[in-house]
């Protein structure tokens, strides 16, 4: 096996004195799509935050070679990008703003087309609906990464609140990010996404009771012990 | 409008507007001969110059760090902090103050910045109620506390009343003045280099560390350059309120909400502002001039609860 690019392991969270992660083990090689699925509350925006080096952990976490953790915030921008679920602005910028303020207006150009959103360049951003918005800031988290080789991306719910149309567009973004070495964590709860992925963590409780390609991670035993009886049938 | 010509026209509209103010005055409306009356007044439209780009930088910094568009620090009580650390050291040693006059803006820091660490600590997290709540409170103890003060110490009673009307920049002299003025202007100007920052702090603590910002280091430089912007400008003006929350508003209205435009503009704002609400206070009522912090007060406080009506939390 390939020296993973991402690998944390036995890694646990506490935040106001309650474990949200607890004992979780993860591995992505280079190249690699993996989806971090769950119910409401299992810890997947803060298992993702933690593999960020956003909020503090406990356990191993190595991100090509080091500890996010140890490292200062601009070092770990420059090989890591990292995608709230509901990103918003105290300001009404315009669309083109964003990538002056990352520091990147090409790249960010660049993704705004690969989005579909060059002609909304000019406007505010509150005159966008919500999932335009939220793919403009993805561009933004994209834009921000200097090259795909030798990256991560982590992203909080990339597709919830796109259209279909804007939901393919991401995807192939993500796909197309990883097949020029980099490497793309993806909480979502969209299970037809994770079965598309590379490698899925079924995430429940703060622990991980699944993990692998999606035929076997995602089997109907374990969707029914994480989303319910129901849920099987749906699935 | 670019920031650029933006900031040309405010320059231009300044220069027109000192002028003005140099030949306003209770001894009548001119210069003077060869320009004596423009030269007493000189110090005094400096003074306001100088406190209104600290308090325009001020409240856009201030906004900033806290995401907040409500965000002043006249109103969350880091002017009261610097007035009440002002009230603290007079009511202490007075001597002691006025032998060592330098004392007295590091009382005004002082006290803003304990104000301002209050203000971090109680009124964080986005919601605008939990920020203004906490800067109410704040305001309403040092407001108190700087009366009591006052009531207890008869030589600086009527300064530190004064004060809390904002009614200093009449006893404007170069010799009590230029050490506020220079302080004014150094934190006007390392705010200015806060300006990409605070854009990305716009976008939420995790998204601004995500992007390579050390959020914890530019929300503490912020937080103290703006308390030694409030505590300058107080020992200038003493306690306005308002300035700081228009100057930023119609400099985002002017140049949009990116702070390399926001801050200048709002600092040239604040200067014509505070210097119009004086010259305004002087000329209309040349005997009993109005304090500029009444002029803005009456100007600031109607928008102020349009903006905070406008806003959907």
């Amino acid at each position: 096996m390939s020296e993973p690019f991402l690998e944390c392991a036995a890694m646990a969270v506490e935040l106001r004195g309650r474990r949200i992660i607890d004992g979780v083990s993860l591995r992505a090689e280079t190249g690699q799509v993996v989806a971090i699925v769950g119910p409401n509350g299992a810890g997947k925006t803060t298992l993702l935050r933690a593999l960020a080096g956003l909020i503090a952990s406990t356990g191993e976490v190595r991100v090509a070679g080091e500890d996010p953790r140890q490292a200062s915030a601009q070092a770990n921008a420059r090989r890591r990008a990292y995608g709230a679920q509901q990103p918003a602005s105290a300001w009404d910028y315009r669309v083109s703003d964003l990538g002056e303020i990352i520091g990147a207006p090409d790249a960010y150009a660049d993704q705004l087309g690969s989005l579909d959103l060059s002609e909304l360049a000019s406007r505010r951003l509150s005159q966008l609906s919500g999932g335009e918005q939220k793919a403009a800031h993805l561009a933004m988290t994209f834009a921000s990464l200097d090259e795909p080789y030798g990256a991560l991306l982590l992203l909080d719910e990339p597709t919830a609140s796109l259209d279909l149309a804007r939901q393919t567009l991401v995807a192939a973004t993500l796909r197309r990010f990883a097949q020029a070495g980099g490497t793309v964590i993806v909480a979502t709860h969209d299970l037809t996404f994770a079965r598309t992925c590379d490698a899925v963590l079924v995430l429940a409780e703060g622990r991980a009771i699944g993990l692998g390609v999606p035929s076997a991670a995602l089997t109907p035993a374990v969707i029914a012990e994480t989303w319910g009886a129901s849920a099987q049938a749906e699935a | 409008m670019t920031a650029t010509r933006a900031t040309l026209a405010g320059l231009a509209g300044l220069a027109a507007l000192v002028a003005l103010a140099l030949s306003v005055g209770a001894q009548g409306f001119g210069w003077g001969d060869g320009g004596a009356w423009a030269l007493l007044r000189a110090p005094r439209v400096l003074a306001a110059l100088a406190a209104g780009l600290a308090l325009g930088v001020g409240g856009a910094a201030q906004q900033g760090v806290f995401r907040n568009p409500l965000a002043d620090p006249g109103l969350t009580g880091v002017f009261g902090g610097a007035l009440f650390g002002i009230a603290v050291l007079l009511g202490v040693a007075p001597e002691t103050a006025w032998r060592h006059a330098w004392l007295l803006p590091v009382a005004a820091f002082s006290g803003a910045l304990a104000t301002s660490a209050l203000l971090v600590v109680c009124g964080r997290g986005g919601s605008s109620a939990r920020l203004l709540l906490t800067g109410l409170g704040l305001n309403a103890f040092t407001a108190a506390g700087t009366l009591v003060i006052a009531s207890r110490s008869g030589e600086s009673r009527e300064l530190l009343t004064n004060g809390a009307y904002g009614d200093w920049l009449g006893m404007a002299t170069l010799e009590l003045t230029w050490m506020p003025i220079l302080l004014c202007l150094a934190a006007t100007l390392l705010l200015l280099t806060k300006a990409r920052s605070l854009d990305l702090l716009a976008f939420g603590d995790d998204a601004a560390r995500g992007f390579g910002t050390d959020v914890a280091g530019v929300r503490r430089d912020a937080v103290l350059l703006t308390a030694l912007a409030a505590a300058a400008a107080t020992c200038l003006v003493g306690q306005v309120a308002f300035i700081g929350l228009l100057a930023p508003h119609l400099a985002r209205a002017i140049v949009g909400p990116r702070h390399a435009g926001v801050l200048p503009c709002s600092a040239l704002l604040g200067a014509a502002l505070l210097l119009a609400a004086d010259t305004l206070g002087r000329g209309l009522w040349p005997q009993a001039p109005l304090s500029a912090a009444a002029v803005t007060a009456v100007i600031g406080a109607p928008l102020f609860i349009w903006i905070a009506r406008g806003r959907h939390e």
